[in-house]
């Protein structure tokens, strides 16, 4: 089974809300959910689209045709109808014009209920449920739990769209409930599972939704959520921060990130943990800023002037964010760096279901010395490069600097000591690429002789194609930085077609792989209209090389 | 506690009678006084730094140190007390820095009030990048980057401090140095972002030592440092140029006993290592079900 619902209508009539809450009642049945989100940068008018889609099998991705449309205004019709499978019907208000529609006369019901114009959706929801011939008490246990004081208006409502339907179906509970969230949400609980202390961040689509969740819940879990004036601020404050031990996130887009650099080559420096967040938009500039892009891959490899290890890891779906963030934070703190979650807002603020959720079990040390002693050296030449970490505050004073230092953290301008710290960092790159071996840092899915290879959010679109593709295998990058160049050349080497798959203009992986491996990939699906793949725009570009 | 223990055996690459040396003294001998009179404890003691002549410091006082960017010592210093709410932290930076590459962190700090010292090494210069114009230089300035004369007016830190709700706003004179020390002891004290201005002439590019000398007068105890109106005149008194002597008064033009930024913030309360982190996973994703 599988169905693909489109809920359309103006900024402010609810179609992700209501997307969001027909999702979660389908996972609630044991079915597979992905949601997509479509919204321009606006708060009111516009148009605004989700697509469900809705399967008995795992899915992680949308698509773009559709069974069902939900049409809270006309636009929704005018621009999607096209796109209706062929048994496709509108379900929306009487005024509105389509060639298959399930009228219902929304106004006259709410009027009787005096309920405001938001709740049309929610009888469309009664609707669309009814049809599916899904029992009314599961639906209005749903919206008790989703709306909690405000439920008593949405469950009438619900039940007043419910009884004009007719039935077509029988669906049915088919498993136990699934998880449905978004990669925000993982980034955040993974943060928590990595032991978060403080989260700072300036508002940026599509990174907000993180300092909302993590705000939100700021108390319950005692860590410290700020915002403060701007991202270079932000940035400077959150390695202050990490000096004094806390274990520190920051989160933002391409812009904000521009303004956090020179930061983020204080931490290579000064030898301090720090997680940023960055979640891609359309760039450059402004761009696009509600929808999604891989366009700043070789930005977070090369942000901060200079040259210092870094960790850039990039997941594919939430599951993986959970786990990703944790080893962000774990590897900064261990080795000292900084480390980059590069997501984008496909990513971020598209919800996936899964059977359950895990975290890694990893562990939140903060790799902190307890006593350090007296002639405690914050810069100690090591093995690993990787100096014992102390605090301040602890009793020997600590040091930390943006300027070349000896291992005291006292300034030098010598040459042998500028040699000696830059081998001391860059130490520790050769460190890293064994540790992260045990992480994964690439995964091939599938079987076959060709490959195609991405990285971070075309992952779930990548998966869903090659089910249909044939002699295909799937090899996902998640560690840009160190590049697992090994793995990755081995896996070119034994394929006979070999494509890439990104969501920017010019296969900025491609070049990346090519100065790891000295491999050039020739054949490239690229899609740059600001718009994330679905499986069929692969298999056709595919078909197209 | 002596003062030798504060010092450190780096060579001081300030020039030779730099007037930061008052500053470094004074600095010095006002975190003596204060660790002596168990106001303060050393290990605590945290200094932040920029970039540019002042922020050498750094490699001078003996104490936990984090010498960072040009224009950034604010924040920096915000996020260790939001670390640590326990450290006392005194920033040290210049004019350049925290006027111009760091103003918006400054107005937003003097909204903050987290508990910590701005010291500004203001010698209305950039010293080190040999003599360019700054905020507060003075109009009319000539330099290799403007030969043309500074057009504007200088900005008038004392009067933005106060605009932006600082809750204590002082000026010092870098040559006299026990002067300083007490509005730097005062200053550490003060809970809350306490700011100091520190005229502090540069003996090379912006000698501006005998017109201080002049027109320098100490804020005497019939200034109410309560009072902000009366804190606002005082501080319109001078307005950094040179062009006519005009009396510059220096001392404290304004305290007050306002909510710190740690204060207000109830998890900072139970910084990290007063508790472990122990998440419940089970509850945190029964939400997502």
């Amino acid at each position: 089974m599988e169905k693909i619902i489109l809920i359309g209508g103006k900024a402010g009539q609810g179609s992700a809300l209501t997307s969001y809450f027909i999702g979660k009642i389908f996972c609630s049945l044991g079915y597979y959910v992905f949601n997509y989100r479509d919204y321009p940068s606006l708060i009111r008018g516009g148009h605004n689209f989700n697509v469900l889609r809705i399967s008995d099998k795992p899915v992680y991705s949308h698509k773009n045709k559709y069974d069902i449309i939900l049409a809270l205004d006309q636009k929704t019709i005018d621009l999607h109808q096209k796109d209706l499978n062929k048994n496709g019907f509108v379900i929306g208000d009487k005024t509105l014009k389509a060639k298959k529609l399930c009228s219902i006369d929304l106004k006259s019901i709410l009027s009787r209920l005096k309920a405001p114009k938001i709740l049309e959706a929610d009888i469309l929801v009664g609707f669309l449920f009814k049809h599916f011939g899904v029992n009314k008490k599961i639906l209005l246990k749903a919206a008790e739990k989703q709306f909690r004081e405000k439920a008593k208006l949405v469950k009438k409502t619900i039940e007043e769209g419910y009884d004009l339907a007719k039935t077509k179906g029988k669906l049915k509970k088919i498993g136990p409930a699934k998880y449905f969230i978004s990669g925000n949400e993982a980034i955040s609980i993974g943060a928590l599972a990595a032991g978060l202390d403080i989260y700072i961040a300036y508002p940026m689509t599509p990174a907000t939704h993180v300092l909302h969740f993590l705000a939100k819940r700021q108390l319950e879990h005692n860590i410290l959520v700020l915002q403060l004036e701007n991202e270079t601020g932000i940035a400077n404050a959150a390695v202050g921060a990490s000096f004094a031990g806390a274990k520190v996130m920051v989160g933002t887009s391409g812009g904000g990130f521009a303004l956090m650099t020179e930061a983020l080559s204080l931490a290579g420096m000064s030898e301090l943990p720090l997680v940023v967040y960055l979640a891609q938009r359309t760039a450059p500039a402004s761009g696009v800023p509600t929808y999604t892009a891989q366009g700043d891959l070789k930005f977070a490899l090369n942000s901060g002037h200079g040259e210092f290890p870094r960790i850039v890891v990039a997941p594919g779906d939430p599951q993986e964010a959970i786990i990703r963030a944790q080893e962000a934070f774990y590897l900064s703190s261990r080795y000292r760096t900084l480390a980059i979650l590069l997501g984008d807002k496909h990513l971020g603020e598209s919800n996936y279901s899964f059977d359950e959720i895990k975290k890694s079990p990893i562990g939140n040390q903060r790799f902190l010395l307890k006593n350090p002693s007296k002639n405690y050296k914050g810069y100690q030449i090591t093995k690993t490069g990787v100096s014992p970490r102390a605090v301040p505050g602890q009793g020997p004073f600590v040091r930390a600097t943006s300027y070349e230092h000896n291992e005291y953290g006292n300034t030098i301008e010598d040459p042998d000591w500028i040699v000696k710290m830059n081998n001391k960092r860059l130490k520790k790159i050769r460190h890293l690429v064994r540790d992260i071996k045990k992480f994964n840092p690439v995964t091939v899915y599938g079987k076959g002789k060709n490959l195609i290879i991405g990285w971070g959010s075309t992952k779930g679109a990548i998966i869903d194609a090659i089910s249909e593709l044939n002699n295909f295998r799937f090899l996902q990058i998640s560690y840009l930085s160190p590049f697992p160049k090994e793995k990755v050349a081995k896996e070119i080497k034994k394929s006979q077609k070999i494509i890439l798959v990104e969501n920017n203009a010019t296969g900025l992986l491609g070049d990346v792989i090519a100065e790891q491996t000295g491999l050039i990939i020739k054949d490239k699906v690229l899609k740059y209209d600001a718009r994330p793949f679905t499986p069929s725009d692969i298999i056709r570009g595919i078909k197209k090389l | 506690m002596k003062i030798e223990k504060l010092s450190t055996k780096e060579e001081i690459t300030w020039c030779p009678g730099c007037s930061n040396n008052g500053i470094l003294q004074a600095s010095k001998e006002a975190i003596v006084g204060l660790v002596n009179k168990n106001k303060i404890k050393a290990k605590d003691v945290t200094i932040v730094t920029g970039v540019g002549c002042s922020p050498k410091i750094f490699d001078y006082v003996n104490v936990n140190g984090f010498y960072g960017l040009h224009g950034r010592v604010l924040p920096v210093c915000l996020g260790i007390k939001n670390g640590n709410p326990k450290l006392t932290v005194i920033g040290f930076a210049g004019d350049g820095g925290t006027y111009a590459e760091g103003i918006a962190h400054f107005i937003h700090a003097c909204r903050y009030n987290a508990n910590f010292t701005m010291i500004v090494h203001n010698n209305q210069v950039f010293s080190l990048t040999t003599g360019q114009a700054t905020p507060t230089s003075e109009k009319g300035f000539v330099d290799g980057s403007t030969p043309l004369g500074i057009k504007e007016k200088p900005l008038n830190p004392i009067v933005l401090a106060l605009e932006s709700g600082a809750s204590f706003v002082a000026r010092g004179y870098a040559l006299d140095v026990p002067h300083l020390k007490n509005l730097i002891k005062q200053a550490i004290a003060h809970k809350g972002f306490a700011f100091v201005d520190v005229l502090q002439p540069c003996l090379i590019f912006h000698n501006t030592t005998p017109y201080f000398q002049k027109n320098i007068y100490k804020l005497d105890k019939s200034h109410d440092i309560s009072d902000l109106e009366r804190a606002l005149q005082k501080a319109k008194e001078w307005d950094y140029c040179f062009d006519k002597d005009t009396k510059i008064p220096i001392g404290i033009f304004y305290k007050k006993r306002k909510p710190t930024f740690e204060e207000q913030w109830p998890q900072l309360k139970k910084p990290w290592y007063n508790i472990k982190r122990e998440i419940d996973w089970e509850r945190i994703i029964e939400k997502f079900k």
